[in-house]
């Protein structure tokens, strides 16, 4: 638990970790996923976890986490008509902080973040973070989520097919803010 | 008067986070002093005592006897501006 004040990125900055400014400069080419074929949203987090794990990322314990995180808390996003989710568990089972894309051959089905039970969407984009402490990560998680939520950006990305693609519809969106 | 508000997520890893700072710095350009705890779903009830408000980033079964609204806009973008006059309306009475 953290209370009051919640986060002061000034003044952390120094101690921590350096972390890239962009999120497309921070992307893992190991990392990403195209024409990704998948049936479930477990199937996806099989796959990207298995990455993550792989390139040391995450721990092994990993997936499951996933799996059962994203049971009791699902994290489908509906970005006007464009589906996409951002999947992520407790900071025990990452290693380093990294974020992982699958562009999915054909949309998987995922609850509602805060949705009611049983509401869901088709999500063709799934962006895995897998963070070991979100307050230093604070900023690069919004930067993540103000990319996500321009739905055209999610339209290009739907259609990618290579994971230099998917950095440079990041890097054309940063570069244009 | 300090207000307390109560942002929680699943893990309290990553979107509450996101929503807790933006409750924090809504909070500061409209001058409420406000105590922000941040905290998993499951730990709310632990945190209840003088709350003002609940800002959960997922969903919530129980009644908890104080004002929720949902944190979502802070996550999709979508409504948030309505979510922020939400918000101020019941931490400004």
């Amino acid at each position: 638990m953290k209370s009051s004040g919640v986060t002061n990125p000034e003044s952390t900055e120094t101690e921590k970790e350096v972390e890239p400014h962009l999120i497309w400069e921070g992307l893992d080419k190991k990392l990403i996923l195209t024409g990704c074929a998948a049936d479930t949203k477990e199937d996806v987090f099989r796959k990207v976890g298995g990455l993550l794990i792989r390139e040391g990322y995450c721990r092994g314990s990993y997936i499951q986490a996933l799996i059962d995180r994203e049971k009791q808390y699902p994290t489908g996003l509906d970005i006007k008509g464009v589906g996409v989710a951002i999947p992520h568990t407790d900071a025990s089972h990452v290693i380093r902080s990294a974020m992982a894309v699958a562009v999915l051959n054909n949309p998987v089905t995922f609850e509602l973040m805060g949705g009611e039970e049983g509401e869901t969407v088709a999500v063709s984009v799934v962006v895995t973070m897998a963070i070991r402490n979100a307050a230093e990560h604070l900023d690069q998680v919004k930067a993540l989520l103000k990319i996500l939520q321009d739905n055209s950006v999610l339209r290009e990305l739907t259609s990618a097919k290579s994971p230099e693609e998917v950095i440079s519809i990041f890097r054309r969106k940063e570069e244009a803010v | 008067m300090k207000k307390k508000v109560i942002v929680a997520c699943g893990g309290a890893v990553a979107t509450s986070t996101v929503a807790a700072n933006k409750v924090a710095e809504l909070c500061k350009e409209n001058g409420i002093n406000v105590e922000i705890i941040q905290c998993r779903i499951s730990e709310i009830k632990s945190h209840l005592d003088g709350v003002s408000l609940v800002v959960p980033t997922s969903r919530i079964k129980q009644d908890l006897g104080v004002p929720v609204i949902s944190g979502m806009p802070f996550i999709s973008g979508i409504g948030e501006e309505e979510l922020k006059k939400k918000i101020l309306d019941v931490l400004k009475t």
